[in-house]
């Protein structure tokens, strides 16, 4: 039986943790080969990187690890050196990889407003500026990561202004590149229990009482991300889907 | 104020317990010493998740910042950290009187990483005690005397109930930055 994404190739940045390593185990389960990325060495990061890199090859597919900081755009050209160099294909490249301190916009030292920056916006469209290549030859796919602090405040969350950045650059990706057949979404998850939620939680006075039933599973994220890589999600273009259990379609929440 | 409630060993082996627990690795490697970044892998999501462990343990907040970007907050950009991530010699002052020994083979000219490679279990576990030392003499609720112990090793007033209100981590850097600062004038 073929499975819905065998041979074809992923490259999931930040993808040791979170909700990036859930993405690369989901798309591993429906037979897709997976790149994954992390930005540290020697640390939590790689050890969990390898890891996932061997889950994934002990169910006979192939995995690649690259370190990469994707602020550097000589870094990401070896990246993509690598995914070429290995596969020689890329389907899909999903964006996931964020970095940002926590403190209010008006508080950030000029250094850390710069790598945020850097990171989250430069990052990414380095990415796909060296991607461009490869998935005009598979008629690939681009999924970014979004997040709720795209279009609501959230205390001491900075890297909202970057996914409001980065949801006008999908936008207009998905025309400029509508051309070259390469199709490109967001998916906008709201408040998901992963590492960064631990963040949150200390930030956050109160985000314990968010109902339980409100949290989003990585799981759920990971889903819609696999749906816009598939022939269903084909007329689907340039649209953010937000995957948040309904939570940002009330005010309050009484419970 | 004091806390004579908890020992530092106690604090020692929640420590050692919220790292292993966040790290998934076996207790028995973690010592004093180890430096959570060099030794035991530890990034920057690790900390905020050891933190969180600890606060739920014994009922306090831990520090959000790092001593150098509270003295930034304070004194301005730049002072602590120039704009290549290295240290100045004002931040290297500073550390040397609050690290002692540990801080002796600091040069001008570091990076900023090579300084929060110096955190260690110990270190951390200090951390955590200097907040305990801020346990007030009376329940700031209803003014008893008593503490007792209710879930973990959080305290509660015997009288009330009410959690003891410790200064949190951030508020005590800031005033141990201030204190020196009033006494050396180093920024
Ligand atoms: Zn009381």
């Amino acid at each position: 039986m073929n499975l819905p994404l065998q041979d074809k190739v992923a490259l999931i940045t930040g993808s040791s943790r979170g909700i990036g390593r859930a993405i690369a185990q989901h798309f591993a389960n429906l037979g897709c080969n997976i790149v994954i990325n992390y930005t540290k060495a020697g640390g939590s990061s790689e050890t969990q990187a390898f890891s996932l890199s061997d889950t994934i090859n002990n169910m006979g597919l192939k995995s690649l690890v690259v370190r990469t900081d994707i602020s550097s755009k000589e870094d990401v050209k070896t990246l993509f050196e690598k995914v070429k160099d290995t596969f020689n294909r890329l389907d899909f490249l999903i964006l996931n990889a964020a970095r940002a301190p926590f403190k209010p916009i008006e508080k950030l030292f000029e250094r850390e407003l710069r790598q945020l920056v850097d990171v989250n916006l430069f990052g990414n469209i380095f990415c796909i500026q060296q991607a461009i290549p490869l998935l005009k030859e598979t008629q690939g796919k681009i999924v970014f990561i979004s997040s709720l602090g795209s279009r609501f405040y959230n205390p001491s969350y900075p890297l909202g202004m970057m996914k409001s950045a980065m949801e006008t650059v999908i936008r207009d990706l998905s025309c400029s590149l509508a051309n070259d057949k390469i199709s490109v979404n967001a998916v906008c998850g709201g408040i998901v229990k992963t590492d960064s939620f631990k963040v949150l939680r200390q930030m956050w006075e109160g985000i314990d009482k968010i109902p339980e039933d409100m949290i989003v599973d990585e799981q759920e994220i990971a889903e819609v991300v696999a749906f816009l890589c598939l022939p269903a999600s084909r007329g689907i273009r340039g649209q953010t889907i937000v995957v948040d259990r309904g939570m940002s379609n009330q005010i309050i929440h009484f419970r | 104020m004091s806390n004579n409630f908890i020992t530092y060993e106690q604090v020692l082996e929640e420590t050692k317990k919220a790292i292993a627990e966040t790290l998934n690795i076996d207790i028995s490697r973690i010592t004093p010493d180890s430096s959570l970044i060099k030794d035991l892998g530890a990034e920057s999501l690790d900390f905020l998740d050891i933190n969180y462990r600890l606060e739920q343990t014994f009922g306090i907040k831990m520090a959000r910042r790092f001593i150098l970007e509270h003295v930034e907050e304070l004194y301005g950009e730049g002072v602590a950290i120039d704009d290549t991530g290295k240290l100045t010699d004002k931040a290297i002052e500073l550390l040397k009187i609050r690290l002692g020994e540990k801080a002796k083979d600091l040069k001008s000219g570091i990076y900023i990483d090579e300084v929060t490679s110096l955190i260690t279990v110990e270190s951390l576990a200090k951390g955590v005690m200097d907040i305990l030392q801020t346990l007030p003499e009376k329940c700031t609720a209803c003014g008893g005397k008593d503490w007792k112990f209710a879930e973990h090793l959080q305290l509660v007033c015997s009288s009330c109930g009410e959690p003891a209100e410790y200064t949190n981590g951030d508020d005590l850097i800031v005033n141990y930055i201030e204190n020196i600062q009033k006494e050396r004038r180093i920024f």
